[in-house]
């Protein structure tokens, strides 16, 4: 509401140190010149293409006709079921149609692709395809799904321990049901692909896609082209946060159906409300739970069934259920636990991965089960948190993996004193309860919340990546691999691991797009991982270069300078150089090798040195038919989870972190203020601390928007309402927390990932869950200090859905004031139906 | 007739006719005129990435050597081309002097303030746009200057510091850079004549008179007035068919007035948002305080008050307002589009007469607005609820005015002499509440405010929709008036 706004508070210290190097593309960025896909000028002939889409969320096609659409002057042709060589695709299970037949699965399922000269004939065209639908009954939340038993893949437990009979003999026990929904990716770039013809049938395909291979590959096969006829490039993307991981990939196979089908460049630019509406959302989730634990509030058993609205087709939802049943612990030692998770088939746009895929679920879960033994102990949650936390004697996960390197205890206890957690609680109750600062009767809220999140992918096969390193005359790099650049500064930190290894200076590296005729069999950029594998992949080329080089500089040491190739190679006078194997990237125990400031220095036992400039032994080593371009693979080692019984070592390290939330209700209109939020992680040793930062703090709004103001509405024929941003209401810069505190800890013994560093893409996301539990904390002081409600201990667990929108606070804080009207609202509603 | 629309972009002349005309800016700029430097991601004016900024010059306003333009942000993705005639518009192109960057972009790559660059150019623009204002912001100020832009990826932290951080010079001041004054005075001279744009069946005409407007109304019968475009601009981005006869009143001088008497301020039906809320700053603080949340920035730059009394939306955030504080409009037409303009007022609270549509006699057009001066006895509070605390569309908005009788002393109870009441978002039109502003009258208890609530709460039947449940539009129409009531019971 509008009054009583405060003047925004200081943004306390936010950014780190300024030896970081910037954003690779910082500077086109502010100027305008980034390049996207539709920055791409239009070529003579190029096609704008658009979707026929289906109106209703489950229906039988009966009739199709394209005729009155191409019969439109400036439309060229349009693409259905019938011109798709092999219309079956999906990342997991390819249950999924490209473009639909028979039957429609969802609102916004493809059944036409029309293409046209200029957008208006487009619009027209589009207007013109003539569908004839029958509407079939569609199954529209999960208690239908279950009910019916429409599944996706099937039921999978991670179990330890005995839970069921550990519940039994707890002497506390909380249980309740958590829903949770879906959000948006909010890319502001949204899907796009253009494709141009090249001769002998191949295709160019430029797509804003984290999966570049994936995309190659649902090309060709919807074309009916081998993958060598197909290169699919991202060059970077106005943002993906997983909902470009796999549904970019139909989006350039429509447009590269249309550029097969008429030889002409043809070009696919969803509009931003289509986008919202074809496209799948974090998977909504149905948790219930029970929970045991003693009257310290230390936990003995946890039991819980998670239901995943999977949408319509598979996508990535086993995957997404498979994350979040692994961290149902998050933080805490859970002795006996049993979680089971079932994806659900309903009527809605393919649900998929989204930045945490799963983990922030599993993460909630576990938090809020927590501020409920805090209610029923009454202890402050943060005790209980401490009490559970991983530590020395309880450091073994449900699935059979030890929690090593592990500083969640040291975080715990720094970021208490830092953000003077216990002075706060008291002041909040303080606050809360004096009617002469806090007159209209708002509520306050505290909370403390931690993340684990495992980095990995959990599909083993995955955890791969190549890279290919050219080094050219004049002592420049370019590099190639299969990260894709959204934003998240990938491109940076690998150019910062190979400037760092040859000793130049960042500026001297370039990123090329990411292409998948440099590099082929890519994983997607995705969890979090794309420094890990991609980076440590470039590391590995940057090595095996260097030993090549320092073999040559200790060679060239001993030679006089007059006869170096750059004197002779041309007239062939001395002989060649050779480099064998035997010599490391830094040399020998006799000669050591520095590359540093663009220099390579050779020192001998008795500290006799000899310098080459960089540039000068790239030339040598060309000169002398020495490689100096490397292609290197890289897989993850020791990993080992087995899905089937869930339990093996599913990741290769985790990444940990606390943040702090307080939050503000207003006691009116339930609107959400965040007042203060204090986040501390271990990223290890960052390869670049501001990215890092970025990553922290852009992560952890973007999860305040999914618990808090984003909230997707359906109408009851499953077709989203919500579909563009004034609508759906993501974070906006008024909403950043007032005082926002981010800093990392030093921790250099990461020796598992690349340079020492740990994966920030995901993590801080899973921290924002702490504005929702410090919200409900808020509820929940406010309901127990309202002696007419109250009743009994259990009475002041309110459950609180996520998103936690102002309608559900203030359901939340006056149940009372809603009962009347709801109750005649439904009178009236039924009265309509009659 | 003038059959084409002169704009200048970075300080190029252009003439735009046709179809392009009648495409909206950013699209133009990105296909036809090789800026893609803007961006397009909502195309509805919510997110800020299609920030360019504007400066036009007032029709009639006689040109002086040395003036200088004052250039504002606006969304380009939701105006016509058109609507720009006589405007100089600059990109995020027209940023840079040389290779140096402009203290904007500068600020916002030293202090990591772009992750994917989609929003960036917005950002670079609506920063640019507050620097031509304020050399140096403060923190609240430069937070209303962001307030139109959406990023997914920083979470704003290294932004707001950017705008914390950056100061103007006079070598990067737009203004200064392209002030041409020849092209001013050609723009104005330009601007004295009337045009008309045509493509594929529709026309939008500007007239240079209101004589010209009205008789076009009035032979037009299905014409439609395009102001700021910020509602008719999104429409027919999602695919509603651009209107085949436009009337835009951006060339008629009288429009652009602000009359402030000791009774009130009138505004002309060119006057912005922006301007009204400055002018409100004397007549009206809670009005100008409450427009600061009241769209973007971007959209106050461009839309009328006037233009949002016509659209005539329920949920219009200003018509609370304007039906307790004596609101005005004054409506022109031209009868069968023949002899003298025949000017009328009507009364806000006798303008809405169903959903979205007003009291006007067909070919007429509103040209000015009026509201009261609020009395300095009098507690006047507008409201509104939403999801988001800015830039949001609201589930409810209500306006609250009572004047005490004179004479409270001690501790004896206020007593309210007059009330109005008005809620948006809780009917098909905006409404005054006539029943509970009487029963608001008389000694002010805890016990009357709290039937005053009941009395809101029961007496409207609000929709569920997206932004909220009926039942939660009920609860928090009476809540915020409750708070209203405690707020003068506390004094």
């Amino acid at each position: 509401m509008a009054e009583h706004s405060e003047a925004p508070g200081r943004l306390a210290a936010i950014i780190a140190d300024p030896g970081s190097a910037p954003h690779d593309s910082s500077v086109t960025h502010v100027t305008g010149k980034s390049e996207y896909v539709d920055d791409r000028p239009m070529v003579k002939g190029e096609l704008h293409c658009g979707l026929v889409y289906s109106p209703y969320a489950h229906a039988r096609v009966r009739r199709l006709d394209i005729a009155p659409a191409l019969a439109v002057p400036g439309v060229v042709c349009a693409v259905t079921a019938a011109d798709v060589a092999h219309n079956a695709w999906g990342t997991i299970f390819q249950d999924q149609p490209i473009i639909a037949a028979a039957e429609v699965n969802f609102v916004g399922e493809v059944v036409a692709v029309v293409a046209a000269e200029t957008k208006e004939a487009l619009a027209k065209g589009l207007t013109e395809v003539v569908v004839e639908w029958e509407k079939l009954p569609a199954i529209r939340t999960v208690a239908e799904a279950v009910a019916a038993k429409s599944f996706i893949g099937s039921e999978r437990t991670i179990a330890t321990g005995d839970a069921v009979a550990a519940l039994a003999r707890s002497p506390h026990r909380v249980a309740g049901t958590l829903e949770i929904g879906g959000a948006d990716h909010f890319y502001l770039e949204s899907q796009a692909a253009v494709v141009y013809p090249r001769e002998d049938g191949q295709l160019e395909v430029h797509s804003s896609t984290q999966h570049p291979t994936e995309t190659q590959h649902v090309v060709a096969e919807a074309c009916g082209v081998r993958f060598s006829d197909v290169v699919c490039i991202a060059k970077r993307l106005g943002g993906g946060f997983g909902g470009k991981e796999s549904q970019a990939a139909p989006i350039a196979a429509y447009a590269a159906l249309v550029a097969k089908q008429t030889g002409r460049a043809a070009r696919l630019v969803l509009s931003k409300d289509d986008d919202m509406i074809i496209t799948g959302k974090r998977n909504p989730f149905r948790i219930e739970y029970q929970c045991g634990f003693d009257a310290d509030g230390r936990i003995i058993a946890l039991d819980a069934m998670l239901h995943a609205d999977g949408g319509a087709y598979a996508d990535l939802s086993t995957a997404i259920m498979e994350r979040a049943m692994l961290h149902c612990d998050n933080a805490y030692f859970i002795p006996n636990m049993r979680v089971r998770g079932q994806v659900c088939r309903t009527n809605f746009h393919p649900h998929t991965a989204f930045r945490g895929f799963g983990g922030p679920k599993g993460v909630a879960l576990i938090e809020s089960v927590i501020e409920d033994i805090a209610r029923v102990v009454d202890r402050d949650a943060l005790d209980v948190r401490v009490l559970n936390c991983y530590g020395p004697g309880q450091d073994m996960t449900p699935y059979g993996q030890r929690v090593e390197d592990n500083h969640l205890p040291e975080l715990f206890a720094t970021l208490t004193e830092r953000c003077a957690y216990r002075a706060r609680r008291a002041e909040i109750a303080a606050w809360n309860a004096d009617r002469a600062r806090n007159p209209d009767g708002h509520s306050r809220g505290l909370s403390l919340t931690a993340v684990k999140f495992g980095i990995s992918f959990t599909t083993r096969f995955l955890n791969q990546g190549n890279a290919l390193v050219n080094l050219h005359r004049d002592g420049t790099v370019q590099v190639s691999t299969g990260a894709v650049e959204m934003g998240q500064g990938v491109n940076a930190r690998i150019a910062a691991i190979v400037a760092e290894q040859f000793g130049l200076p960042t500026g001297s590296v370039r990123i090329m797009p990411t292409s998948t005729e440099k590099n082929a069999n890519t994983s997607p950029t995705a969890a979090s991982t794309g420094t890990d594998i991609n980076g440590a992949a470039a590391l590995q080329a940057c090595e095996t270069i260097c030993a090549r080089l320092s073999a040559l500089a200790i060679r060239l040491r001993s030679i006089p300078p007059e006869s170096w190739a750059k004197k002779t190679a041309g007239l062939g006078t001395m002989p060649e150089i050779a480099v064998g194997s035997g010599v490391s990237p830094r040399g020998t125990d006799e000669q050591r090798v520095e590359f540093r400031n663009g220099v390579v220095t050779v020192t001998d036992r008795s500290g006799s040195v000899f310098t080459v400039g960089f540039a000068e032994l790239v030339r040598e080593a060309y000169l002398n038919r020495i490689s100096v371009s490397e292609y290197a693979h890289y897989s993850i080692p020791d990993l080992g989870f087995d899905k089937l019984t869930g339990k093996g070592r599913a990741f290769l390290y985790f990444t940990q972190g606390v943040a702090a939330s307080e939050v503000e209700l207003d006691r009116d209109t339930g609107e959400v203020k965040v007042r203060r939020v204090d986040i501390l992680m271990d990223m290890g040793r960052p390869v670049n601390h501001a990215l890092d930062m970025g990553q922290v703090m852009g992560g952890f709004v973007q999860g305040m928007g999914w618990l808090t103001t984003e909230h997707l509405v359906y109408d009851g024929n499953g077709k989203l309402l919500s579909h563009s941003p004034s609508t759906y209401k993501i974070p906006s810069v008024q909403d950043t927390p007032r005082v926002f505190n981010a800093d990392l800890i030093f921790n250099h013994g990461n020796s598992v990932n690349v340079r020492g560093s740990k994966a920030s893409g995901e993590p801080p996301l899973l921290l924002s869950i702490s504005v929702w539990t410090a919200v409900r904390d808020a509820i929940m002081s406010a309901r127990s200090s309202d002696a007419s409600v109250s009743s009994g201990q259990h009475a002041q667990l309110v459950p609180l859905a996520i998103p936690a929108t102002a309608e559900r606070v203030l359901r939340g804080l006056s149940p009372q004031m809603f009962a009347a009207w709801d109750a005649r609202d439904m009178q009236v509603a039924n009265g309509g139906q009659q | 007739m003038r059959n084409y629309a002169l704009i200048h972009v970075n300080g190029v002349r252009r003439e735009i006719r046709g179809r392009e005309a009648l495409m909206m800016l950013a699209e133009w700029l990105r296909k036809e005129a090789g800026l893609s430097g803007t961006k397009i991601v909502c195309a509805e004016g919510d997110c800020g990435a299609c920030t360019v900024l504007r400066a036009f010059p007032r029709p009639g306003a006689a040109f002086a050597a040395g003036v200088a333009f004052e250039y504002e942000a606006m969304n380009s993705c939701i105006a016509t081309v058109a609507q720009m005639d006589g405007a100089h518009i600059v990109t995020v192109e027209g940023m840079q002097s040389g290779s140096e960057l402009s203290p904007a972009q500068d600020a916002m790559r030293a202090c990591h303030a772009s992750q994917c660059g989609y929003c960036t150019p917005g950002f670079v623009m609506a920063l640019s746009g507050m620097l031509e204002k304020h050399a140096q912001a403060d923190e609240r100020t430069a937070m209303n200057y962001l307030t139109g832009n959406l990023c997914r990826c920083t979470g704003y932290a290294p932004i707001i510091q950017a705008a914390l951080t950056v100061r103007a010079t006079e070598k990067h001041s737009v203004a200064l850079r392209y002030s041409d004054m020849f092209a001013v005075a050609e723009s104005i001279a330009t601007t004295e004549q009337s045009m008309r744009v045509q493509h594929d069946g529709v026309e939008l005409f500007a007239p240079a008179t209101l004589r010209e407007a009205v008789t076009f109304a009035a032979i037009h019968p299905g014409f439609r007035v395009i102001g700021a475009a910020t509602d008719l601009g999104v429409q027919v981005n999602k695919g509603k068919p651009m209107p085949t006869a436009l009337l835009s009143l951006h060339l008629v001088p009288e429009l652009y007035e602000t009359k402030v008497t000791r009774g009130g301020a009138t505004f002309g039906a060119r006057v912005t948002l922006a301007q009204v809320r400055r002018v409100s700053e004397d007549v009206a603080p809670e009005f100008a305080r409450f427009l600061n949340l009241f769209a973007s920035p971007q959209i106050k730059n461009v839309a009328t008050l006037v233009g949002n009394i016509a659209n005539a939306s329920p949920i219009g955030d200003t018509l609370p307002f304007l039906l307790i504080a004596g609101g005005t409009v004054h409506v022109a037409g031209r009868p069968g589009g023949k002899g003298p303009i025949r000017k009328r007022t009507i009364a806000m609270t006798d303008l809405y007469v169903g959903y979205k549509q007003l009291a006007l006699e067909p070919g007429e057009i509103i040209t000015h607005v009026s509201f009261q001066r609020t009395p300095s006895r009098e507690v006047l509070r507008l409201c509104k609820v939403s999801q988001r605390k800015d830039l949001d569309i609201s589930a409810v908005s209500g306006a609250f005015a009572v004047t005490l009788s004179a004479g409270r002393r001690g501790k004896s109870a206020p007593c309210v002499a007059s009330a109005r009441i008005a809620y948006g978002g809780v009917a098909a039109t905006p409404v005054r509440m006539p029943d509970a502003e009487q029963a608001l009258c008389g000694e002010l208890t805890p016990a009357r405010i709290e039937s005053v609530a009941e009395l809101i709460a029961g007496s409207i039947a609000p929709i569920s929709d997206v932004r909220g449940s009926g039942a939660y539009r009920r609860v928090t129409a009476a809540n915020i008036f409750r708070r209203f009531g405690n707020e003068v019971l506390r004094g």
